[in-house]
């Protein structure tokens, strides 16, 4: 009888050990990849529908939906409405410093609007954030940037799929000495200055798919402004070609202490309306921008207090508090504007395209702008710098898409791209002896962000098994050709000094996968639904 | 009885058709398309999504200016050789293990695993040793080769240090010295102990053994010893592979085109400026100065004793190992490679596009789309335009001028613009695309019908009907529509082939539905890629394809213009 | 109903169906678009001052009064600023419309000019191999999309050839006062042809086929048949008297034609990269720039409209038969 009750009680045991999962288990709720149309970019938009397809292999119900762009960037950074969103930052010379970039995982940045839309929130990482943001020395600096790289690496709040390389390629029988910068590629505001002619022409004719949203430089808000107006307004500090700051307008930048920064100019400048670039100019521009409703700037001007006249050709910054990007980043971002010109302007942003003021100081002085068809600019043979610069000008055609550009550059009309060529369009120009290729990496990332507020993506377990499942070696091979590498932490490799190699790495794995969801008590139903 | 007068209406105008031999042309063109749409599974021989990906043991030679495909050595990468002497080995993928016969071909040897084989080495005695995943390392001679039992591990390099002991690394920082005679290994101590994947090994100038792995770890093992130390050799890349030269001349590649070169044995490690960034898999330097490195993508660059050079390989293979038996060069591999932008084969009729899939298949599933959104589109158009003309025209008054000022408005709108903007706002769908392609063209068919409809009205058989109590609607349908029959088919026809070059239209801007297969998606993607203007057979045949159908369309809405007007019909 | 109440009726109408349109527009974009300003956020911008942004476009105004607003000023041809232009939109679209409208009449014209002709002359030729061939090559061009062509125009007069530029509408570089000087250069002339050309062709299948079958009706007409027993010439009969009347049909479709031309090509400015309307309108939608989206297809509609008016108004002076309803 006893023993009969026993084995009843074992077997029972065993089925309710059995079926408990099966009962109590729900599946998973289907998720939404977003990701943007195939026309702008078909990399993204393949690569979603590859994570897609491993993604349903472990058992996930996934669909994607590929939204135009603006529509994407609301629904990802103002609505925050979303399961996992493929997106990319671009890799500007100003962001090889890791502040941005770290603070993208910032939780203090994860309301509606701003940077970090996932919602990471990491009171460690935070802190780290924190501290590498006041920390002078710079061996100090690095080692919590590392630091805080292997935080959040095991987390996986964002998935960083890949770099791609930037190619672009010019036509090497009417220029040469054409050099790329990291971040930039070939449409920096060296190559205009180091381009040598080897042709009849000695205008330099940059074309490309995009142009300036506008050329106030107290309301444009897009690179493709700021690439062009930088040819013609000088900073006080340059970014070289290896992105090191080197005195420009600037004869001088000397720290006083801390928080006080002194700038020399440089004798005899003057503006392309042939007024002196003085002091006043510097200290005024500095003041117009602070004082303006424009906020593109905000973040760089931050840290001053005030700027003040020293002398003739001296200017001293006050800072509130000590930064170290700040001779780098502010320095060299911050345009001279003529003190002259826009004193005499209240309302900047309202300038229509006929009153904006084009005079700057720069190796190139401003010459027209036709919306929608071209640009030029020629060479200020009085700047200082004018020994150095070999062509007449620039021109910069304006085209309707990549397509257009790439057929210009292969019939000789345009003598360089502005922006990355296409992966079918690379091998058409190697295969060109006109053509050299130029390829330059890109600090810059594309990335897959988890809603860490939504389910599955609030557990770890299913972030981590769901990023081992992407084949991203694949990606790059098939979707870039090989041309650009995977992704490790938000820091890329080649910013060398603050990338931390020695993070954990997600290598594709679907067996890994699968048994770090088994372990955090997800199982598989009788149709490979995954539940838990 | 209500079906003769429609029956008869609608068989009148297939007689005529059926006079008119371009509109016979067009039936069966268009008869050929619809057949094509609805068995196109059974007639695609390809998935037309399928990024076709293929593994294969490709073997390249240098030849006078390039590297040359030869005959592949079976359907398995190659991911390793070994030359010493006059013998060579190959291994590969599953078990694979070529060895090349005194005729300079090679032979398959079998030997006894389904492993992945990822290093081979060879010694003085012409012994190999091999090393593979699930820990597999074999010994072997000619045919005898013998399984050394270890455990579980990914392991990814092997050198001789003598002709006793080899080196073996493997992807969990595993550094094992195996004592060939006895068939034993001991591990020896990582001087890092993260479990970083280890890839290769080189026996160095002096003795000691240099591995190299991921991060840009750099591990010198010293025999005498029985140390292993860290070393700096300037990376902080995966390093992929290493080789030195006897006299200390040596080469490590890595991830996005990482060459470290080192002169000499003294002499120091330096970072060369690579031609592509494409990741390299395996590099050979000879003391005299020659080096090559190859890797993804069918990358293959050699060292011109100033600046590594492409060299053209007209190939996309993933290349894994090099193997230089005295001139003859040889470049091996391939794991899976898309074989992409193919022309016309066998295989792939229409070719492949950009991610190798196979554009016969989606040129036919192209047809599925534009004959739904020409027919389904040109139906619903019909179907509101005919009944908005019919109401209209019959009743007049208030309900025309509403309906007829609906109209009118609508012909204010530009139609291209506007089916642009609404699949924008709503976000491509077929459901969209169908609405934006019909949206705006009823209102041509809407005021045809209703202008026939007036005159009809006034007709003395409807005002019979009308006399003998028909209701207005029997009257309608029944006794004015079918003599506007022809003139709905005539529009009908005509639609159709505007509906489908819409929809061509609307997906050749990026806005057909997503994943979906169209003719006008096939260029969409043809041009965004930028090999449109090489890759005829990517261009082509949508192109004709559209053209041919909607021609067909017209051919036979022409002989239907004859029905609806006969004083045509009278003339021709 | 007299002439002239008819006239003012219609004029009331259009102006009814105008703004109809524009209000349609104005909500669809509002509704259906996102916010603008997300875009910015990319380049650095956080919430606060993407807040600042909207506020200055009037974006933060109940919708109701931006309803009123857009639709006072656009009474006054005042259309706002464009947002990613920050540009005044008017200037904008005046400039695109002229483009578009300089390719697409060079086009209509060059195809009425020889389509009515040769449909004449088809239809002279009935029934004989130069009919059939005539007619098919008409409805060939007609059946090809035009992005279609267009890149194998430019594959193979511009890549292969390299005698026509491919895209753009001048060399660089290239000082203009105005629209006029422009236009009128070689330089435009040629890089034009192309694009012209293509739509031309794309637009030839109508005026034929249209002429080609009303001269048959005609035909058929007594007076035809009373002239040819007077004992006229055939090819006389066919100029003078057949052509003449078969004209009002052609005019007609022309009127609507270039009526369409406003909202022009879009994916032939696309693919020759000419600086259109369309490919604004598109790229306005694609960045959600609710002014220029909004001012584009409304000034489209504009001329779609007061073209279909003067159709109507043409009509009725050139046939009397049409009654004023």
């Amino acid at each position: 009888m006893t023993r009969k009750y026993m084995l009843a009680g074992t077997s029972m045991l065993a089925l309710v050990g059995v079926s408990a999962p099966a009962i109590a288990q729900e599946r998973v709720a289907p998720v939404e990849i977003f990701t943007t149309t195939e026309s702008y970019d078909p990399i993204r938009y393949e690569g979603a529908f590859i994570i897609a397809e491993a993604w349903r292999e472990l058992g996930l119900d996934v669909s994607v939906r590929p939204m135009e762009f603006s529509t994407l960037l609301d629904r990802f950074y103002s609505e925050q409405d979303f399961d996992a969103t493929i997106l990319g930052w671009s890799g500007r010379v100003d962001r090889l410093d890791p502040q941005f970039f770290l603070g993208t995982l910032d939780s203090r940045q994860a309301e509606l609007g701003a940077n970090n839309p996932g919602g990471y929130d990491n009171p460690d990482y935070d802190a780290l954030y924190d501290a590498q943001g006041a920390e002078f020395d710079i061996e100090a600096r690095r080692d919590l940037v590392h630091e805080m790289q292997d935080v959040y690496m095991g987390d996986v709040p964002v998935v960083v799929l890949f770099h791609r390389d930037e190619v672009v390629a010019y036509n090497n029988t009417q220029f040469t000495n054409m050099n790329a910068m990291a971040g930039e590629g070939l449409y920096s505001e060296w190559v205009p200055m180091e381009a040598e002619p080897v042709g009849d022409r000695t205008t330099l004719r940059i074309g490309g798919p995009q142009e300036p949203d506008n050329i106030n430089p107290l309301a444009s808000t897009s690179v493709w402004g700021w690439k062009w107006m930088r040819m013609y307004y000088d900073r006080l500090v340059r970014l070289s070609p290896d992105v090191e700051p080197v005195p420009w307008a600037a004869e001088r930048v000397d720290p006083v202490d801390d928080v006080t920064i002194e700038v020399t100019l440089r004798e005899g400048m003057t503006f392309h309306d042939g007024e002196p670039l003085t002091a006043e100019d510097i200290a005024f521009t500095f003041n117009y921008y602070m004082d303006s409703e424009y906020s593109y700037f905000n973040s760089y001007l931050a840290p001053i207090e005030s700027v003040e006249v020293t002398g003739d050709r001296t200017v001293r910054f006050n800072l509130s508090e000590p930064s170290a990007p700040f001779a780098t980043i502010t320095l060299s971002q911050i345009p001279i504007l003529p003190a002259h010109i826009w004193s005499e302007i209240d309302n900047p942003q309202d300038l229509t395209p006929e009153q904006i003021p084009t005079v700057g100081s720069g190796p190139f002085a401003f010459e027209r702008y036709d919306r929608g068809e071209f640009m030029s600019l020629t060479t200020n043979r009085d700047h200082f710098h004018a020994d150095e610069i070999s062509v007449d000008g620039v021109e910069f055609q304006i085209f309707a898409d990549a397509e257009g550009v790439f057929t210009a550059l292969q019939t000789g009309e345009i003598d360089m791209t502005a922006w990355r060529m296409e992966p079918g369009q690379i091998p058409l120009a190697e295969g060109n002896d006109d053509l050299t290729v130029v390829s330059v990496p890109d600090f810059g990332y594309f990335h897959m962000t988890y809603n860490l507020r939504r389910e599955p993506f609030d557990d770890r377990a299913v972030r981590r098994a769901l990023t081992m499942a992407m084949d991203r070696e694949r990606m790059v091979n098939v979707l870039l050709d090989g041309r650009g590498e995977v992704g490790t932490t938000v820091v890329a490799p080649v910013n060398a000094y603050w990338h931390n190699p020695f993070v954990e790495r997600f290598e594709y794995d679907m067996d890994a996968a699968r048994a770090e969801l088994e372990e955090a008590g997800y199982s598989w139903d009788s149709e490979g639904h995954l539940q838990r | 009885m209500t079906l003769p007068p429609i029956l008869r209406a609608a068989m009148g105008p297939l007689r005529l058709m059926m006079q008119d031999r371009l509109a016979v042309i067009g039936m069966c063109v268009l008869g050929v398309i619809v057949a094509m749409a609805l068995f196109a599974p059974v007639l695609s021989p390809h998935d037309p999504r399928h990024i076709n990906e293929i593994e294969d043991g490709s073997v390249l030679a240098r030849g006078a200016d390039a590297w040359e495909l030869r005959e592949s050595l079976g359907p398995l990468a190659l991911n390793d050789a070994a030359q010493r002497g006059d013998q060579s080995i190959i291994v590969g993928r599953s078990g694979t293990v070529w060895t090349r016969a005194d005729t300079g071909d090679w032979t398959r040897i079998d030997v006894a695993t389904e492993a992945d084989l990822n290093a081979v080495d060879l010694n003085a005695d012409g012994r190999a040793v091999v090393a593979g995943t699930q820990g597999t390392i074999l010994l072997g001679t000619g045919a005898d080769w013998q399984l050394v039992p270890a455990p579980e591990a990914d392991l990814r390099g092997v050198k001789w240090l003598d002709t006793e002991r080899a080196l073996i690394v493997g992807a969990n920082e595993e550094i094992w010295l195996l004592d060939a005679a006895a068939g034993t290994f001991s591990e020896i101590d990582s001087p890092v102990g993260r479990g970083f994947p280890l890839n290769a090994v080189a026996l160095d100038a002096d003795g000691t053994a240099m591995i190299v792995g991921e991060r840009g770890l750099a591990i010198r093992y010293d025999p005498e010893t029985g140390a292993a130390e860290l070393e700096r050799i300037g990376s902080s890349r995966d390093l992929n592979h290493i080789h030195i030269a006897p006299d200390g001349a040596a080469l490590v590649v890595g991830e996005r085109g990482t060459l470290l070169r080192r002169d000499s044995a003294d002499g120091d490690w330096v970072t060369d400026p690579a031609p592509d960034t494409r990741a390299l898999r395996a590099g050979w330097i000879g003391d005299d100065g020659r080096a090559v490195a190859a890797g993804r993508n069918g990358i293959i660059m050699e060292w011109d004793g100033a600046a590594w050079q492409i060299v053209p390989t007209e190939s996309e293979r993933h290349l894994r190992a090099l193997l230089m038996v005295g001139d003859d060069w040889l470049a091996l591999g391939s794991d899976r490679f898309v074989t992409r932008l193919s022309p016309p084969s066998r295989e792939h009729w229409f070719g492949t596009d950009h991610l190798g899939r196979d554009l016969f298949s989606q040129n036919v599933h192209g047809s599925q789309i534009a004959l739904l959104v020409g027919f389904l589109g040109a139906t619903l158009v019909v179907l509101i335009g005919t009944n908005v003309g019919l109401i209209a025209g019959y009743y007049r008054g208030r309900t025309e001028t509403i309906l007829m000022r609906t109209v009118d408005v609508m012909y204010g709108i530009p139609f291209e613009p506007f089916a642009l903007i609404l699949v924008l706002l709503f976000q491509p769908s077929l459901t969209i695309v169908i609405l934006a392609v019909s949206l705006l063209t009823w209102r041509t068919v809407a005021r045809l019908i209703r202008s026939q409809v007036l005159s009809l009205r006034e007709r003395p058989f409807v005002k019979a009907a009308r006399v003998a109590g028909a209701s207005d609607l029997r009257i309608m349908y029944l006794h004015i529509f079918p003599n506007v029959l022809p003139l709905v088919f005539l529009e009908l026809a005509i639609i159709v082939g505007v509906s489908i070059i819409a929809e061509a239209t609307l997906s050749f801007l990026g806005l057909g539905p997503p994943q979906s297969i169209s003719w006008g998606g096939i260029l969409h993607d043809a041009r965004l890629s930028g090999a449109w203007r090489t890759a005829w057979w990517w261009n082509l045949p949508p192109g004709i394809l559209i053209m041919t159908t909607v021609l067909s369309v017209f051919f036979i809405s022409r002989s239907l213009e004859v029905v609806a007007n006969p004083r045509l019909r009278a003339r021709q | 109903m007299t002439r002239r109440t008819y006239l003012i009726k219609r004029v009331i109408q259009a102006i009814f169906s105008l703004w109809i349109i524009a209000t349609i527009l104005f909500f669809l974009f509002r509704m259906g678009l996102p916010d603008p300003t997300a875009a910015l956020i990319t380049e650095g911008l956080n919430a606060e001052q993407r807040a600042a942004v909207r506020a200055q476009f009037g974006l933060e105004d109940p919708l109701w009064r931006q309803y009123v607003l857009f639709l006072t000023n656009a009474v006054q041809g005042e259309f706002g600023t464009s947002f990613s232009y920050r540009a005044p939109v008017s200037e904008i679209v005046w400039e695109r419309l002229g483009n578009t409208m300089i390719l697409m009449l060079a086009a209509i014209v060059l195809a009425y000019g020889i389509g009515v002709p040769l449909g004449a002359w088809l239809s002279w030729r009935r029934g004989s191999r130069t009919d059939t061939v005539g007619i098919f090559v008409g409805l060939m061009f007609r059946s090809a999309p035009m992005f279609w062509t267009g890149m194998i125009a430019i594959l193979v007069f511009g890549v292969g050839l390299s005698i026509f530029p491919t895209s753009g509408m001048r060399t660089l570089p290239y000082d203009a006062d105005g629209f006029l000087d422009k236009i009128f250069t070689l330089d435009f002339l040629w890089h034009a042809i192309l694009p012209v050309l293509i739509v031309a062709l794309y637009y030839l299948g109508s005026p034929l086929l249209i002429m080609r079958n009303t001269m048959l009706e005609v035909y058929g007409e007594d007076f035809i048949e009373m002239a040819r027993a007077k004992g006229l010439q055939e090819r006389d009969i066919l100029y003078k008297h057949a052509a003449r009347n078969a004209l009002l049909p052609v005019v007609t479709q022309l009127a609507v034609t270039i009526g369409l031309a406003a909202g022009g090509q879009v994916v032939v400015e696309v693919v020759f990269s000419w600086p259109g309307l369309g490919r604004e309108i598109l790229n306005a939608v694609r960045t959600s720039d609710f002014p220029l989206a909004q001012a584009s297809f409304l000034i489209m509609a504009a001329f779609v409209i007061t073209l279909n008016l003067l159709v109507d108004i043409l009509y009725t002076t050139l046939d009397p038969r049409v009654s004023f309803r």
